[in-house]
Formats: structure tokens, sequence, C-alpha cells
């Protein structure tokens, strides 16, 4: 029977399919179980702010690109990288992420999260907007998410706090240091701010 | 610091920046920049200002005062805010939003006790911000360089003639003796400045040039409050798409 095959075909499709149902999931659900996650983790008494700063990293790494994200930050400059600059240059940044993030953790009051909005940004980018709730008004925090597809996945390529761009932030930033003493003085910048930032345990609680 | 006191330091201003409008209105970077010397030192003035007194001051009010006061406090400067949103909504054809700030003002004045609570945020009545300085960018005018103020902090030729007109609508309806409203303008800026303690530390920390890290978040904030949606046009896709990333990924 034609239709018993094709019955097969559908389950035999979906079977395949069923290890990456999670790498398909929306934008939006990528952001909201994320925040989910974050709450929890900062939530949880049972853990010690190490404990804590070290599943938020793990989130924020399984979450978002940073490979794209550096690349969309040096922009032009990205190519006068060697390839083992780049290399350095993606870890030495997403370190610098980590650490700067890393300080809030004890800051967190039980703020919650809430989806305020989506967005299609065309050519495969995907915004989800959020708001962090501290009160209402003008003490909430919105912060946007700008995601892209890759292999089926999505993955965060740009944070937008109150309207200012991660991204665009760090690459005027970037920009000044490339063009006074380009890549190497970029990644000695980079490794002398985050050996600096280091201390980070005598912060907080 | 009547609207009238403005005046010459707006002519000066616009008469350094006036050639270089034209140039200078696009981008959040050194191109928005031309007068960076002078904006530096003017800058760091600021900073030094806020490290020695402002920021004393603001941690001190903070240890003294629970958060819900200081929450109160901002609240009620926040409606007196009313007549500069209001009237700008009004002004960017933007209607409903103006009749949406006038009873805000109502509720939050009445039920909310003479403003220090906000109770209209939860019967839908959001704040809005609006000011001059953005009702003339949705008219078309150019912001003009990037430019540090005293005391005021990063502005624009375009953000400061919004600041002196906002400054003269939020002073009119209320026949306020001057030295009064200076006095309001320093428990207002100590109080905001209570909020936003750890973050300025942690922000001059992480940046790699501090000066920098707020320009640009000043003039992509601006950009965007202007525009109110965020936008697809060539600056986007220079952000996100930038010509080598068409090609190879590593």
């Amino acid at each position: 029977m034609s239709l018993s095959r094709r019955t097969l075909a559908v389950v035999g499709l979906l079977a395949c399919l069923a290890p990456v149902a999670h790498a398909g999931e929306s934008p939006r659900a990528l952001v909201e179980k994320m925040a989910q996650q974050a709450v929890d983790i900062l939530g949880n008494r049972s853990l010690s702010s190490d404990e804590k700063r070290h599943r938020i990293e793990d989130l924020a790494y399984a979450n978002i690109d940073f490979d794209t994200m550096s690349r969309l930050v040096l922009a032009r400059n990205w190519s006068r990288l060697s390839p083992a600059q780049q290399e350095e240059f993606v870890k030495l940044f997403r370190e610098h992420l980590a650490l700067t993030y890393g300080r809030n953790i004890e800051s967190y009051n039980n703020e919650k999260v809430e989806v305020v909005g989506e967005r299609d940004e065309g050519r495969g980018d995907w915004s989800v907007k959020t708001k962090i709730l501290r009160g209402g008004g003008s003490a909430d925090v919105l912060v946007d998410y700008r995601l892209r597809q890759e292999n089926d996945a999505w993955r965060i390529i740009d944070v937008v706090i109150e309207r200012v761009s991660l991204v665009a932030n760090f690459r005027s930033q970037f920009q000044e240091i490339m063009s006074d003493g380009g890549p190497t003085k970029l990644l000695e910048v980079l490794r002398e701010k985050n050996a600096k930032g280091e201390p980070l345990k005598s912060d907080g609680s | 610091m009547r609207p009238r006191r403005f005046v010459p330091l707006l002519a000066v201003v616009l008469a350094l920046s006036g050639a270089m409008v034209a140039r200078t209105d696009e981008g959040a970077g050194s191109e928005r920049d031309p007068l960076e010397g002078f904006n530096r030192k003017m800058f760091w003035f600021n900073d030094k200002v806020d490290v020695y007194v402002l920021a004393p001051v603001a941690s001190g009010w903070e240890k003294v005062s629970p958060r819900c006061v200081r929450t109160s406090v901002s609240h009620f400067f926040g409606n007196l805010r009313f007549p500069i949103v209001a009237v700008n909504d009004l002004l960017q054809g933007k209607v409903k939003a103006s009749g949406s700030d006038v009873g805000r003002f109502a509720v939050n004045t009445t039920v909310g006790v003479l403003g220090f609570f906000d109770p209209a945020s939860h019967w839908g009545l959001i704040e809005h911000r609006e000011d001059f300085g953005q009702t003339l960018g949705v008219w078309g005018v150019p912001p003009g360089p990037y430019l540090v103020l005293p005391l005021l902090g990063p502005s624009d030729p375009r953000d400061a003639a919004g600041f002196a007109v906002d400054y003269a609508l939020a002073v009119t309806p209320f026949f306020i003796e001057e030295y009064i409203l200076v006095g309001a303008r320093v428990v207002d800026t100590v109080n905001e400045r209570s909020f936003v303690l750890k973050q300025v530390e942690d922000a001059k920390a992480s940046a790699f040039d501090y000066y920098t890290f707020v320009r640009n978040a000043y003039l992509q904030r601006r950009h965007a409050l202007v525009r109110d949606l965020a936008d697809t046009t060539e600056e986007n896709q220079q952000l996100y798409y930038p010509e080598f990333d068409r090609e190879e990924k590593p």
C-alpha cells in the first residue's frame, strides 16, 4: 500500500529529525528558555557565586555564537588578523564578556524576564525583544537579542541593551585600537584587560 | 539656568559646529566627533566632578535610603516631566501617546500621591520617553557633531537646543522660583545617579576606552530613540553584514 509506505517514510523522517528537534526550536523559544535557565541559576540559593558564574558561562557558550559576534565586532578589520590571531581574539573577547558580565552575578535581585516581542530582520536574522522587570516603567531594562540561523540552529549574535548594541559599541572601541596599533596591539590590550579583571572573587558576597 | 542663558552657549556651539553638520550626521564613532580634543577634555572634567562629588554623594544617599524611597523620588521627578513628554509627543504627531501622558499625570498626581507612586503604569498608561531633541530629529533636523557639555555630559547641538526648550517647557507651567528648580535638579540628579553606581563602575572597568564607550552608547541610543523602531537601514546592514562576512566562514 502506498499509504502505509508513505506513513513509514514520514515516521522514518521524523525519527531522523528527532535528535535535532532541539536545534530547530524558534528564536523566541530559545531566548525564553535561556532567560528561564538564567533566572533559575541566579535565584538558586544553594549555589555559590563561582558555581553560578560557571553555569551562566556555560549557558552563554551554548546560546551565543561568539565566532560570528567576533567577526561582526571587528568588521573589515577581521581580515587584518591572521587565522591564529583571529582564534585568539575570539577566545579573549569571550573571556572579556564573561568577566564583565560575571561581575553582575551578585546583583541579581529576583528580577524576572519577559519576552515582549519578536521581529523578522530579513536575510535570515531574527530579533527577540525582552524586558528585565525591575518594578515597571523606566526601571525596567529593555534587552533585545539578535539571532542568526546556521545549520538549522539559532544562535545569538548581538545583544542590544536599552537600544545600545554590544557589537556596535565594541566595534567603535576596537576600531580605535586597531587604527592605533593594529592586531598585535588589539590582542595585547585584550590580554591586559582580562588579566586585570581576573580577581573577581573578592567582589560581591 | 534660565533658558535664555543657553542662548549664548548655543550660539557658540552652533557656530563651532555649523560647518561640520553636513558631514557628521551618520554613524556612531569618531566620524561624528570632529571636536574630539575639546570633548575629551570636557569629558575628563565631568568625570572628575562625578568621581569626587556626584558619585560619593549619591553613594551616601544610597546607603541611608531604602530603594523604595529612591524609586518614589524618581517617580516624583518623572511625573513633573509630564509637560515635556506630552508636548513633544504632540509635536511628533503622536496624539494618542500625548493623551496617555496627560492621563498618566492626572492618575499619578492624585492616586499616586503627588507623583511619588506610579499606579498609572499598572493601568496601561506606560511612561514615554520624549524630548525636544527627539522632536527636532523627527522633523528632520540633523544632530550635528557629538558634543560633551560641561556638567550636562554627552550631547550634540540638536539635543542641546532640545534641552533648552524642554527646560522652558518644564518650568513655565509650574511658576516655580529658579533656586528651587536648581535644588530640585540637584536632588533629581543625585537620586538617579544612585541607581547606577555599580553599573558605571563596571562600565569604566570593562571599557577599553571609556570615552569611546560612552560616545558610542549615546549616539546609538539617541539615534534609535529618534527612529523609535529598530531599523533595517544602511547602517544596520553595515553592522550585521559587513562585506567580508558574505564569503567564507572559518
